[in-house]
Formats: structure tokens, sequence, C-alpha cells
């Protein structure tokens, strides 16, 4: 506080001076000049106030602008559909192979017919001991067939067909057999597995002849 | 009506002229403060021509802004605040076009940085050119303390009334008179030996 009367003191010849500088008054025209821009509204870089008032339509063009953006957005959005998903694509794969494993089962119903057909040709009722080895070598000919199995049904209508190559290879791909695409075999038969089934076949024929002379001698 | 009028406060006249529109109420007030707010802006500025549009200019705003007055400031803090920011908007305005013509002529560069302090010894006793050379040495005080400077010691202001005008805390409005003060008795030490 004393250093604040101090500084006063300090410069009270100078705020004395300042005090008594000659006052300046406005021209005498002053009143008249601004009563007539008063009157004549010439108010020069002044503006009248404009009240702001909430006007609607100052809205709409926005509003339509943002609107028409959003219907645009959903219309125009990218479905998920479109974009690859690669679980969905696992699954798919997994949908395959499932119907692989549906259609290897038809086949499975169809060998066992094929097989009976033939050893009922003689009408013998096997022993338990040939029923073994006809059911161990008949299930040896379902893994042999399951192993090439393909759905050529479903293959030629192109149900199951996917257009993806990998799908496609898990449809004709089988174990670690080479690739058959389509109907034509990439490789050629090896004549050494015809002989190994034509074996097969011959020692069920052979098995079904003995079960059958078994049968006669009893009688 | 008149008679009447012109006994009212400031504050009674501008309510006067807000609610009733009477023109009558707003001259006494341009009447009352033209002079002053001229003062005010004429030791701002250093200009009578300037310091008259600015007034005028002033007095055009309060006229057409005078719903923008609430009751409870005070009149004369509230039209010196327009003077002054007018004002300071004239002092930039300058500065930009004096800048320009810096950039653009030499002989108008020596014009500007001409010191007109200099004056004969036996001269500088005359009291007109006592106040020319205060009026000098107060243009060249940086505007914000020229502007409290002015307030306090030329136009008799409370700090209270300068803090409203300027916005600035009281504490502040005493600090930057000093500082003006200071400056002022700096440029003109050859009057005031310390």
């Amino acid at each position: 506080m004393n250093n604040f009367y101090n500084e006063e003191k300090k410069y009270s010849k100078l705020v004395n001076d300042l005090k008594n500088l000659p006052h300046i008054k406005a021209p005498e025209n002053f009143e008249f000049n601004l009563m007539t821009r008063i009157e004549n509204k010439n108010f020069g870089d002044s503006k009248i106030p404009k009240t702001t008032s909430f006007n609607i339509f100052k809205f709409l063009a926005p509003s339509a602008i943002v609107l028409t953006a959003f219907i645009l957005f959903f219309i125009f959005y990218p479905s998920k559909n479109e974009i690859q998903n690669q679980i969905e694509q696992n699954q798919t794969v997994a949908d395959t192979q499932t119907l692989i494993v549906q259609n290897n089962d038809k086949i499975e119903k169809l060998i066992p017919n094929k097989v009976e057909r033939k050893s009922t040709t003689k009408k013998s009722v096997p022993s338990n001991s040939q029923n073994a080895i006809v059911e161990n070598k008949t299930s040896k000919l379902q893994e042999l067939f399951n192993q090439k199995a393909v759905s050529v049904d479903e293959y030629l209508s192109g149900t199951t067909v996917s257009k993806r190559t990998i799908q496609r290879s898990n449809i004709v791909k089988s174990g670690d057999e080479p690739i058959v695409d389509g109907f034509l075999i990439e490789k050629q038969t090896d004549k050494q597995t015809i002989e190994k089934y034509r074996a097969a076949l011959d020692s069920l024929r052979k098995a079904q002849e003995k079960a059958d002379s078994i049968k006669k001698s009893q009688k | 009506m008149n008679r009447q009028l012109t006994e009212l406060t400031d504050e009674e006249l501008i309510k006067e002229f807000q609610d009733n529109n009477t023109i009558e109420a707003y001259e006494i007030l341009v009447k009352r403060y033209k002079d002053p707010l001229m003062n005010f802006v004429y030791r701002f500025l250093g200009d009578k021509d300037a310091c008259t549009d600015v007034v005028q200019e002033t007095m055009i705003k309060f006229y057409l802004n005078k719903d923008s007055y609430r009751s409870f400031a005070k009149f004369s803090t509230w039209i010196y605040t327009i003077a002054a920011n007018l004002a300071k908007n004239e002092l930039k305005r300058r500065k930009r076009r004096t800048i320009f013509s810096i950039d653009n002529n030499d002989d108008e560069k020596s014009l500007q940085i001409e010191d007109k302090m200099f004056l004969q010894p036996d001269r500088a006793t005359d009291s007109e050119i006592k106040n020319e050379m205060i009026q000098n040495a107060l243009l060249k005080v940086k505007p914000v303390y020229r502007e409290v400077v002015i307030l306090r010691d030329i136009q008799d202001l409370s700090y209270e009334e300068i803090s409203d005008i300027t916005g600035l805390p009281i504490g502040t409005v005493k600090s930057k008179i000093n500082r003006g003060r200071a400056q002022l008795q700096k440029f003109l030490k050859h009057i005031y030996k310390e």
C-alpha cells in the first residue's frame, strides 16, 4: 500500500500536468451533423442490428442433404455377403466335406447290395467264419470306394460344385490320390491294383462256393 | 418535458430512450458526453479529424444499439467502452496504413519517425509547448497503457470505472497505469528530472 502511494507521489507532477491539459471540445456542428446522419439513416459502417429469429427454412436445405446422404449410405452400403469372411469360408469347406461324407454313405449302402447280389447267385447261406471273411473283405472294398468317392450326379448338376478351386479340389480329391478333374483320370489305372481287386473278388467267389458245397454235404 | 429530461441521470435518460424512443433523451446524452469523449479519443489518437469521426461513430452505435445497454452498468462506462473500442480500431487501421506507406514510400518513412521531442530549451517553459510535448509523449506510450493513463489522469475516472471499461481487474488497471506513467515520464525525462 505504501509502495502504491510512493508511486503516486513519484508521478504527482506528471499527473498534475495531465489533469491540466486543455480539454478538447467537439466541433460546433457536431450535433447537427450527427442528427442529420441519423435522420438520413446514413450510418456508414455501422448497421442496424437485425433481430435473428428461428426460421425453419434455414434448416430445410442442410437437413435434406443429410437425409439424402443417410439414405444413399444404406442403399449402397456393401452387404455383408459381399465381404469375404474367412470363418464363413471355412464353414463352407466344412459343409462340403460333410456332403462328401453323406455321398459316401449312399455309396456304402449301394456296395453291400452289389456284393450281396453277387454272393446270392448260388442261393447259399455262409457259416459264421465265412461270413466274417466276407464282411472283412466287403469293408475293405468299401474303404477303397470311399477313397475314390465322388458324388457324380451332384457334381454334374453343379449343386455341390463351388467356383472356388479349393472347394472343388475337396470334392474331387480324396486322400493322397491324384486329383481327378471331372471324368478324366490324369493318371493311368495301375494294373496291379486291378489284379488286386480281381483277386479279392475271386477269393470271395471261392469262399461262396465253399460255403455252398458245405451246405450241400450237410444235406 | 425537456426541462424534466435534463434533470434526469444518464441511466434514466437511456431508459427513457430505450422504452419510448425519446430522441430528446438521446440528444441530451450526446450533449453530455460529446466533449469528454472527444477529449479521450483525441488524447488517444492525437488527431482531431479522426477523433471527431470516432465520436460520431460512437454516437451512431449508441443510437443503433441502445437495447444492448443493460441497466446494471453505468452509462458512462458503456459509452466509454464503445468509444475506446472504436479508437483502438482506428489506431490499428492507421498502423496498417503506416506500414503499407513505409514499405512503398521512403519519403513518408522519414516523416513517420520524425522526433518532435526536440525543442529549444527556452521554448520548453511555454505551457502550450509543454502540453504538445506531453501529448506527443503520450502517443509514444503503448496503447494498452495509454488508454488507462488517459482514463485515469485526464478523464479523471475511478479505478472501478476503468476496470469496467477495459474489462481488466482493478489490480491490473493500477499496475498498467503505473507502467504507463513510468513510460510517459521516461519520454519526458528532460521536463521531469528525478
